[in-house]
């Protein structure tokens, strides 16, 4: 019986099956080889094979050639990474999560819009952006992509006070910034309870 | 204690066409271990997202804030939450907080003083309630965000697929979104797609007073999880394409096709349909697949408390005589029946909505047909093809929106094995 996935755990590919899985020729696999972007398969000639971290590396590659950046900056990139966190951006269904800085609080502080004290550094990129994700090396922070990607869309920003609007019926609402210290808002709380009574008595 | 074992999969059909490409479908069987004693409850980290838009005014929020009082007396000091309501304006009304005794009687109160008024920003409330979840993620624990509402989004941001999106960078975060729809006036759509995308659930409440039931049911499954952000993983051959029919959400990496379960509770049972498809072969030769299962706790795997062995399926490439009178599995048979029929239910909802009623109709039609194809005398196949069928008829005319909730509602939880209520289901 064949099971053509036996070692599912680490499949090997030949350079053909590796160029076709990744969508590239052959000749551009030999020659991500030759430029250090992708490590040498071991064995060469016909007998050398590849791993699923060469795929992600490959896929990952396309990824950022289609957002514009040149080789010598994607291998500059590249270089810093980990295999978990290059499967991981190869991914396009899967967001990143390993990467430093990048946790869901951040996540939603970017959507909502950076908080009023600390102004967000200029960004180059749309927020959701592969390239937002990927940390550029310290030789590399000036080199912007070549080509701007689109402008990011503008994403809603909400207010960041704290205000709690509490309605006695229809006419009336007393607004309360929270937090408040514990002994004011000890009297808040009788102030609302008394305001309830006096203001929301059954008219009948 | 059922000794269920933990993964199962049955193909339709075993022989394969040699000379034209072959689609087959495989029905995979999870069932999640049972709680033990030994081992704790995972913390809950929840965050409670209310509507207060004017159309919640009345009965309506006053149940919601009740549910909420209640589903706080289930947490205890190891668990936290947040509240956070929402119309035009968010207003976090209780911030992320440990759910001791004294935070959970505050917190009644505060609420106790919201009233409904203005209109709907359901994607800012929604934000900050994950805010607050996020702002103190529990590693070890359950992450999520509860968002109520029962209009439509009007404010902020409403397309359904950019909802979605931010919906999976979160879950990929550790922060997942359920969402409850409540009456006729919501998008279900976009509510579903939240939830699908976000890791949680989607719960239609058809009036304020079953409010109480679906928050109090989910709060419950939360506390009840034993196997967070389960992954089915099938490997075949390059050429064998692997897709899943049922609505998780999947990925294809290399020769692995992922299909993403969420979290599951104790016993929980959950069946996952993939169609397979398979270039033209020899005669004689075999060819597979292997569906292994991991999650976050490791629970499913090697060794771990509901150790799951990998499950194999091989096929055999043969001529058409012996593909034509090869037997069929009559559950698999049924299972996809039944996944079809639910996806052109949820389609048809769609393009009744739109107006666009004949469309609504040919959908269901055309299901029902490709279904009789291979229905034979199987009494439950039949029963399907009816059905279908006579919701043609209902579907080819404008239907009320609450008619519409209930049939997406409906095949939305029989797509994700979830029982009529949305409830996770513990038999098959």
């Amino acid at each position: 019986m064949i099971w053509p996935m036996a070692q599912a755990q680490t499949p090997r590919y030949s350079l053909a099956e590796l160029a076709d899985l990744a969508g590239v020729t052959p000749r551009t696999v030999r020659y991500y080889v030759s430029q250090g972007l992708l490590p040498s398969p071991g064995a060469s000639g016909p007998g050398a094979k590849y791993d699923d971290g060469h795929l992600d590396r490959l896929r990952l590659i396309r990824k950022l050639q289609r957002e514009h950046l040149p080789l010598a900056e994607i291998r500059q990139r590249l270089a810093g990474l980990d295999d978990v966190t290059i499967t991981a951006l190869a991914d396009e269904a899967i967001p990143a999560t390993a990467i430093d800085g990048d946790s869901a609080l951040d996540y939603i502080r970017r959507v909502l819009g950076p908080p009023q004290a600390q102004p967000a550094a200029p960004q180059l990129t749309p927020p959701g952006s592969l390239l937002r994700r990927i940390p550029t090396p310290a030789a590399a922070t000036t080199s912007a992509p070549s080509v701007a990607p689109p402008a990011p869309t503008p994403e809603p920003r909400i207010e960041r006070a704290q205000w709690e609007r509490i309605g006695f019926g229809p006419d009336i609402e007393l607004h309360i910034r929270r937090p408040l210290p514990r002994p004011l808002a000890k009297r808040v709380d009788r102030l609302v309870s008394i305001a309830r009574d006096l203001l929301e008595e059954d008219p009948s | 204690m059922t000794s269920d074992p933990t993964l199962t999969a049955r193909a339709d059909r075993r022989l394969i066409r040699a000379h034209r490409r072959s689609q087959r479908f495989v029905l995979v069987g999870v069932t999640a271990p049972p709680a033990t004693q030994e081992r704790d409850r995972l913390p809950v980290n929840l965050a409670f997202v209310l509507d207060r838009s004017g159309s919640m005014s009345g009965e309506k929020i006053a149940l919601a804030k009740r549910t909420v009082d209640e589903a706080l007396g289930h947490l205890d000091a190891r668990d936290r939450f947040s509240i956070v309501v929402y119309d035009d304006v968010v207003d976090v009304v209780v911030e992320s907080t440990p759910a001791s005794a004294e935070a959970r009687r505050n917190a009644i109160a505060r609420l106790s003083a919201i009233d409904a008024r203005g209109s709907t920003n359901l994607s800012d409330g929604w934000f900050r309630g994950a805010e607050q979840v996020a702002s103190h993620l529990v590693a070890e624990g359950v992450n999520r965000c509860l968002v109520l509402t029962d209009g439509l989004a009007n404010r902020g941001l409403t397309d359904p697929a950019e909802l979605a999106r931010h919906a999976s960078e979160l879950r990929a975060r550790g922060v997942s979104t359920t969402t409850f729809g409540v009456g006729a006036d919501f998008d279900e759509v976009l509510l579903q797609s939240l939830a699908d995308a976000g890791g949680g659930h989607f719960y239609f409440v058809r009036d304020a007073a079953t409010i109480r039931d679906h928050i109090t049911s989910e709060v419950g499954e939360t506390l009840e999880i034993v196997a967070r952000d389960v992954e089915m993983e099938v490997v075949a051959a390059e050429e064998v394409d692997v897709e899943a029919i049922t609505p998780q959400p999947a990925r294809r990496r290399g020769t692995r096709t992922v299909v993403s379960l969420g979290d599951l509770v104790a016993e929980q049972v959950i069946d996952v349909v993939l169609r397979v498809t398979f270039p033209y072969g020899q005669i004689g030769r075999e060819t597979g697949v292997i569906i292994g299962l991991t999650d976050r706790d490791g629970v499913f795997a090697a060794g771990g408390r509901a150790g799951a062995s990998d499950a194999r399926l091989a096929w055999t490439y043969a001529d058409d005589a012996a593909n034509n009178e090869q037997p069929r599995d009559a559950d698999v048979d049924l299972a996809v029946a039944t996944q079809f029929a639910a996806r052109a239910r949820q389609e048809a909802v769609r393009l009744n909505r739109a107006g666009d009623y004949v469309a609504a109709r040919q959908v269901l039609d055309a299901t029902g047909r490709r279904i009789r194809g291979y229905a034979g005398r199987n009494p439950k196949l039949r029963e399907i093809v009816g059905e279908l069928e006579s919701e043609g008829q209902t579907f080819s005319a404008p239907m009320p929106a609450m008619a519409l909730k209930e049939a997406h509602f409906a095949s939305a939880n029989l797509a994700r094995t979830r029982d009529v209520f949305g409830r996770s289901r513990k038999e098959r």
